[in-house]
């Protein structure tokens, strides 16, 4: 254990000045690229005179020590080879360095000399109090001060999604992934062989970070699994959790061992872990991705019982069983919205028991609106669902751009002043493109879209689950 | 027997294995409720204890080296007489010194029959990672074969006993099918919060089978009851 690891973590995460140590030009320079656009003072150590160059190239300035940068260093990323990490991690303790990312593999994932070395390394960190992140990992993402740990991520936004994970790759896709879904991150850590921080020390960081409000967690293997689950009782009451699990098979399990050297507790186990805890499992980066997007978009609820609308008669059976299969109720409405329904729903072919078939008959808002408003003051009804035909939609768009957008417009506004959680089911089927488009006018005013009625009943399954478990009394 | 006095016993054997006896004196004291049993060291002594006990009674070996005591013949059940009891005496001895010569035999456990009930299973093992587990399901083919069990880290909240009982898919069985009458749940529940509780007080234990719990309609009791040390004493 760290001593005073938040205040440290803290000064890791928002770092006035970062050096780069080891980047060069057969990896592209990655490191120094990726973090152009930091917002902080950016050096780089290289003592290859072949490499510097490529590095002034850049605009970074290069110094050939650490104890050559005039000013304190908040964060180090460390990407030398193995037998020259032990020096650096010297100078880092010399320098008093906030922290250290050790990019450089080879660890405990390879032989027994890497397991030797990551201890002594492990050790000598502890000791000093350093705060060491890997070996074997991408470090720390910032999306706000532009730091990043591959050129495909984003800069210059922060959202409310904090991620840990052992791999990097999975950073990468999980905070990519939700950019892409409307959730920005806050701040992102991918920590691999854990050889002195591990999961439970970011996610009790993140816990008590006032940005994050939903964190994503991809792990392979916890070192002190008593620790994880104490904290993970601790934060999933105050922010959402949600884990993925990596080696959840026998073939799964051997190729985390030798990528972060992770052991496997059976599936049962860390389901238990997430049942006791009240965090919320994920299988896929789908899975992460649409979970996220329950957290964060749609209203609390602990409510199963789901009003839906769809655009034709085998939508309407289909979209009911996808909610049934994941245990939500589609009950009948009440007399009253029966009898209100009754005075104008005159839709040849439509029906409207629950679902709701309205058979694509949006001539204007007014059909939509005087719907989701019975649905919303119907007594029987806990959340409310729609499917918004993108075909239809996208043909509107063209005849008539106004009322589609006005459509979307009313959307939103219903999703922010109705009570009840509000989400979107949208098929793309042929129109990928248009339904991009759609979808990111609505989740970027903060209203949930799913590819299909299964996710969609899925998602919204997982957040009637979390909110149920925290209201549950001990 | 004190569990102090029960685990002191058997360190100082350097024994991972306690018998049955110590095994139930240990849960007893952590207030898991077991089966009244009691060692025979002769087939007289076994005789007096059955007719203190009363009829129908088991009789089974008592070794710190027989883990599973029916395979090696060390089980009798439903003895009604002095004779039969007097008879599975000198079998169960025989039976035991033919298959496995070398174990430290003490004697023989009398116990009373328990009427019939549902039968449970609880269990506490130690994960790598997550450290003492407690599980639950339903006996016989429903966990062997069907895997129908639930697991919680240790330490239980009343709300986790309460989920990992109704979480197995065999829970309607506990509720009373066919007109069988309902079990006592909360029971089982408590038998779960005493088995975490024991386990965080006595992190020596690496594992401990309660097979069968059998659950009545009022209560539950443990018939038998395993319990296995650490080699050597965590810190």
């Amino acid at each position: 254990m760290i001593p005073d690891l938040t205040r440290k973590l803290d000064r890791v995460f928002n770092p006035k000045v970062i050096a780069v140590v080891g980047d060069k030009k057969a990896n592209g320079y990655s490191w120094l690229k990726s973090l152009i656009h930091f917002t902080g003072k950016l050096y780089s150590v290289q003592i290859d005179e072949n490499e510097i160059p490529g590095i002034v190239e850049l605009g970074v300035t290069n110094v050939k020590s650490l104890m050559d940068i005039p000013e304190p260093v908040d964060f180090v990323v460390c990407a030398v080879p193995r037998k020259v990490l032990p020096r650096v991690l010297e100078d880092c303790i010399r320098k008093e360095v906030g922290g250290v990312t050790a990019f450089t593999s080879g660890f405990a994932e390879t032989d027994e000399e890497g397991k030797r070395l990551q201890q002594q390394i492990a050790e000598r960190a502890t000791a000093a109090g350093l705060p060491l992140i890997g070996p074997n990992c991408m470090g720390i993402f910032r999306p706000k001060l532009g730091i990043r740990h591959g050129v495909d991520q984003y800069y210059g936004e922060t959202g409310p999604v904090g991620v840990v994970a052992q791999s990097g790759g999975q950073a990468t896709f999980i905070t990519t992934g939700a950019r892409a879904n409307g959730l920005r991150a806050s701040k992102s850590v991918s920590f691999g062989n854990a050889a002195v921080l591990e999961a439970a020390d970011f996610l009790e960081y993140l816990g008590q970070d006032e940005e994050t409000k939903a964190i994503a967690m991809y792990i392979e293997g916890v070192r002190d699994g008593r620790r994880f689950f104490r904290t993970l009782r601790q934060v999933a009451p105050r922010k959402p959790v949600i884990i993925w699990r990596g080696g959840q098979t026998e073939d799964g399990a051997r190729a985390a061992r030798s990528h972060t050297g992770s052991l496997a507790s059976s599936m049962a186990i860390w389901d238990a872990v997430a049942r006791q805890c009240g965090a919320i499992r994920a299988d896929t980066l789908d899975d992460v991705l649409d979970y996220l997007k329950a957290m964060v978009f749609i209203k609390p609820s602990t409510g199963d019982r789901v009003g839906l609308i769809s655009m034709s008669g085998g939508q309407a059976v289909v979209t009911a069983d996808a909610f049934a299969r994941a245990g939500l109720r589609v009950p009948a409405l009440t007399e009253r919205s029966y009898t209100e329904l009754a005075g104008f729903f005159n839709v040849i072919g439509g029906s409207y028991r629950n679902p709701l078939d309205v058979s694509w008959n949006f001539d204007s808002t007014d059909l939509a609106q005087r719907l989701l408003t019975i649905l919303q003051n119907d007594e029987n009804i806990d959340a409310v669902s729609m499917e918004l035909g993108v075909g239809a939609m996208q043909r509107r768009w063209r005849r008539d751009p106004a009322f589609a957008e006005g459509l979307l417009d009313y959307l939103v506004r219903y999703k922010e002043e109705s009570p009840k959680p509000f989400f979107i089911t949208l098929f793309p089927g042929k129109w990928e493109a248009e339904a991009l488009e759609i979808r990111e006018k609505l989740q970027e005013r903060g209203l949930a879209t799913y590819p299909s009625f299964q996710r969609s009943a899925n998602a919204y399954r997982r957040l009637v689950d979390y909110h149920r478990a925290h209201a549950r009394e001990a | 027997m004190s569990q102090t006095s029960v685990l002191d016993a058997a360190r100082s054997e350097k024994r991972t294995l306690l018998t049955e006896v110590e095994s139930k004196a240990l849960l007893r004291e952590a207030g898991v409720p077991v089966v009244d049993t009691r060692l025979a060291r002769t087939r007289e002594e076994a005789a007096a204890l059955a007719k203190q006990t009363g009829y129908p009674v088991a009789l089974k070996i008592v070794s710190p080296d027989i883990a599973h005591k029916s395979d090696v013949g060390g089980v009798k059940l439903n003895l009604r007489t002095e004779k039969q009891v007097a008879k599975a005496f000198d079998d169960i001895m025989k039976a035991v010194q033919s298959r496995q010569p070398n174990a430290r035999v003490q004697g023989v456990a009398v116990q009373t029959m328990a009427r019939p009930g549902v039968e449970v299973i609880v269990g506490l093992s130690k994960d790598a990672q997550f450290g003492p587990v407690v599980m639950f399901g339903l006996g016989g083919i429903f966990v062997e074969v069907l895997k129908d069990v639930s697991f919680r880290i240790v330490p239980l909240l009343r709300r986790d006993a309460r989920e990992m009982v109704r979480e197995i898919k065999g829970f309607p069985v506990l509720q009373g099918v066919r007109g069988q009458e309902a079990v006592d749940i909360a029971a089982l529940e408590d038998i779960l919060l005493k088995v975490s509780e024991l386990a965080e007080r006595h992190p020596e234990v690496r594992e401990l089978d309660l097979n069968p719990v059998i659950a009545y309609k009022d209560g539950a009791v443990a018939v038998d009851a395993r319990v296995v040390l650490e080699g050597e004493t965590p810190s």
